[in-house]
């Protein structure tokens, strides 16, 4: 029997095996029981008075019909072919229910039931074993442990979950791993007059996942804008891999995710700065970062910007012109507007000639347009005709404040046959609550979103805003740096497991092509002073011993030698102490290297994920910057483009372009060594957590050299 | 009471909860798969069997019962642990 491990992509629409879950000719529901206000009845229910277009079979034992529907003792007793099995069987019998399926012929099987891997190995193991089933069936499975899933599409009108009430008709798929939050959701949603395509609970995602899904929403002509609400990433290179190909190109379609728990894993037992920043949750940043995928930090936010997406096109830029009729709100929402990015237009002077004409002379025809308080409706017509009109405008925002003189409705009108056949997008707000309901209306019956407040219009306009941007950044292939990793090699594969010496690790380091400084592990005070006298002054010494990490503790580094003499009673009182606090310490000598000169501390992280595989961390603070945490992510390896965003996507980054009048760091210099400790990590397994602290990035005629690395094999 | 005894009281006691013909019910009927019980079932078969054998069971160990026949096997071993004499 064939076994699927990973679906294809490249299916038609009308073979594409998920549509058997999402566009069934006929649906089971297995183990359905006639009792109201339970799971197995309600989501039998809600499938029959959902409008349902198949055919529907109820299976359940012992009785002879659900709801007036005839109802059938097994599945295999159903006479004809059945497209989705919705089992609500207890997980105990799930498996048997699933063999059932297999042996019908059943190809798409949502599991409702809970009881696997959410309450331990038991049900862990559970779950594997309706894996199995599935992938010896050849079955698509949603689940377990999930909501079900909805399709509006009047050809099918299928509510085969447990929300209350079928959502209206709209442009936005909605994916949740969390049944109970989809249930909020779509009731949220449904106060807000928020249509969806699709909703899909996938709960302990057994077997279809976000990334199988995602594929299908891509190819659905029902979704413009995909929701994803995630608790736990598994596959996070999948995901970029899959996400990439969604969110750009001619077809694109945006991601907005939010990703829950944002509790930093792992990070105690980490032993390396690296290690102790890089939890789950900035890991995943970095993931959605890669993918396109735009991440928001509530629900709220979420459905701001998927209602500008699904309703209005696309902005050419990031100007944006405010008409409004009160100067406070005005200035409020261009603080806002700036703070988040976007960038207030210029009005070209025919606009502004266009304004004056139209407008009292006590109204302001710059940016922010005040139509002033007593506006009628032919005011903010004339207004909006104008900005839509300029050239230097992208998008436009609307605000309005209900005075006892404005005529609320006819002004949402004229809003609307103004717009009417524009293509820049537009958002409105009229604040308030009771008196401005009904223009409300009539804004969003005409598909123009509408924001209470001037802020979360702005907030919205910037997550498209980063949308935009991210189709518009090129995308540059890996291209591997040239390295020689047979010297690496050489290093790597004989050393035991634990941290390399120094000395080893900038010999790996320098092997990758980093800017190692020249140095050698000298062994005795003659050969330590006639190698610094051979490198010239002045000079850092630093023990170096596999039962030594923290060198500065226990006073194993001497900087800024100025001579010989310098040099040897820095060794002798090393050596010395040492010896003192810590007898047992096996000590391979003293490494010399030049003092670098004074530059911007950074740091070059690596760490491997058990579940991202290597990732890379940039940061700045050099020993401080678990203090700061001024840090960016990265799945290793990473392309030229990464490592910009990486280096420039830090808080600081004016520190580094030279604020104040100091020197400019070398930027390219930094990304360049970045990218060769993400080829490193990629290519040796055994390299667990890696930290250049601090790489030191002097301007650019100098470059950056390594100060400090910590290598740690497994 | 013998255990042809024992399997005719299991047999009627879950006809009466479950509301099933007499045929239906298999040693290997399972109670939720096979017979349609619904969780506050299960709990009223529990009930049903103290009754008609005049013991009294482990609610847990008695809702871990899957078919029928690990049902006679559960209340036979019951039985004779709670002094009801069970003739082999």
């Amino acid at each position: 029997m064939a076994r699927l491990t990973k679906y294809s992509t490249d299916e038609g629409p009308g073979d594409y095996p998920r549509d058997r879950i999402f566009r069934p000719k006929s649906i089971a529901v297995m183990g359905v029981t006639p009792t109201p206000g339970t799971v197995p009845y309600d989501i039998f229910h809600n499938i029959l008075s959902s409008g349902y277009t198949g055919v529907l079979y109820p299976v359940a034992p012992g009785k002879r019909a659900i709801s007036s529907v005839r109802a059938y003792r097994y599945l295999t007793d159903i006479e004809d072919d059945v497209d989705l099995a919705v089992i609500v069987f207890p997980a105990a019998v799930c498996e048997r229910a699933l063999t059932m399926c297999g042996q019908k012929g059943v190809k798409g099987v949502i599991v409702i039931s809970a009881g696997f891997r959410e309450v331990g190995p038991e049900g862990a193991e559970r779950e594997q074993r309706i894996r199995d089933i599935c992938k010896d069936y050849d079955i698509s499975l949603i689940g377990p442990n999930c909501l079900g899933v909805i399709n509006t599409d009047p050809e099918i009108r299928l509510n085969a979950s447990f929300a209350r009430k079928m959502p209206a008709e709209g442009r936005i798929a909605f994916l949740s791993q969390s049944g109970a939050l989809g249930t909020a959701v779509l009731d949220y949603a449904r106060a807000k007059n928020i249509g969806f395509s699709k909703f899909i609970s996938f709960g302990n995602k057994a077997g279809v996942t976000e990334i199988g899904l995602l594929d299908y929403l891509y190819k659905d002509d029902k979704t413009d804008v995909i929701l994803l609400y995630l608790e736990e990433l598994r596959d996070g290179r999948g995901l970029i891999e899959e996400a990439k190909r969604i969110t750009r190109g001619p077809n694109a379609k945006p991601i907005l995710a939010i990703k829950a728990g944002r509790t930093p894993q792992g990070a105690d037992a980490a032993s390396s700065h690296t290690g102790s920043l890089a939890g789950e949750d900035a890991i995943c940043e970095a993931v959605f970062r890669e993918a396109g995928i735009i991440r928001v930090g509530s629900i709220e936010d979420l459905f701001d910007t998927a209602l500008l997406l699904a309703n209005q096109p696309m902005p050419s830029g990031d100007r944006v012109a405010i008409i409004t009729n009160a100067g406070g709100p005005g200035v409020m929402a261009t603080d806002a507007a700036v703070s988040v990015g976007l960038e207030m237009a210029r009005f070209a002077p025919e606009t502004t000639d266009r304004l004056r004409a139209a407008l009292p002379a006590a109204a302001n025809v710059k940016n922010p347009v005040d139509v002033i308080g007593d506006a009628p409706c032919g005011r903010y017509e004339a207004a909006l005709e104008a900005v839509l009109a300029d050239p230097e405008v992208d998008q436009v925002l609307v605000i309005l404040t209900p005075q006892s003189m404005t005529d609320i409705d006819a002004i949402a009108r004229g809003i609307v046959r103004i717009h009417a056949g524009s293509d820049k997008p537009l958002a409105c707000s009229f604040m308030g609550a009771c008196d401005v309901q009904s223009g409300i209306d009539i804004l969003q019956a005409a598909h123009i979103p509408h924001y209470i407040l001037p802020e979360w219009a702005c907030a919205a306009m910037a997550g498209v805003q980063r949308i935009r941007r991210w189709r518009d950044t090129p995308l540059v292939p890996f291209q591997p740096l040239a390295v020689d990793q047979s010297a690496a090699r050489a290093v790597i594969d004989p050393a035991p497991s634990g941290y390399l010496p120094e000395d080893q690790a900038l010999a790996v380091l320098a092997a990758y092509g980093l800017p190692v400084p020249p140095h050698r592990l000298c062994r005795s005070l003659e050969e330590t002073v006639a190698f610094a006298d051979q490198l010239g002054y002045p000079v850092v010494l630093r023990v170096v011993s596999p039962h030594i990490i923290h060198k500065f503790e226990l006073k194993g580094v001497a900087l800024d030698l100025a001579d010989a003499d310098a040099v040897a009673a820095a060794y002798e009182a090393m050596i010395a102490n040492i010896g003192k606090v810590m007898p047992a310490a096996e000590i391979c000598g003293v490494l010399v290297r030049p003092m670098i000169p004074p530059g911007r501390e950074v740091i070059l992280g690596a760490k491997r994920d058990p579940v991202f595989g290597p990732t890379l961390m940039f940061g700045v603070g050099g020993v401080f910057v678990e203090v700061f945490r001024d840090v960016t992510f990265g799945l290793a390896p990473i392309d030229a483009g990464t490592a910009s965003r990486m280096v420039r996507g830090i808080r600081s980054i004016d520190v580094l372009r030279g604020a104040r009048g100091t020197e400019a760091a070398d930027l390219a210099g930094i990304e360049g060594c970045l990218r060769r400790v993400g080829q490193l990590v990629s290519d040796f397994e055994r390299i667990a957590e890696l930290d250049v602290n601090p790489l030191i990035a002097g301007p650019a005629e100098r470059g950056c050299a390594v100060a400090d690395v910590r290598i740690r094999l497994e | 009471m013998d255990k042809q005894q024992i399997e005719q009281g299991v047999v009627k006691v879950v006809c009466q909860v479950l509301n099933v013909d007499p045929g239906m019910v298999q040693p290997e009927s399972n109670f939720v798969f096979d017979l349609g019980a619904e969780s506050v079932q299960s709990v009223e078969l529990v009930a049903g069997f103290e009754e008609e054998f005049g013991i009294e069971m482990d609610e847990d160990a008695a809702l871990s019962v899957e078919t029928v026949g690990m049902a006679v096997e559960f209340i036979t071993k019951v039985c004779k642990e709670q002094g009801v004499e069970v003739e082999e």
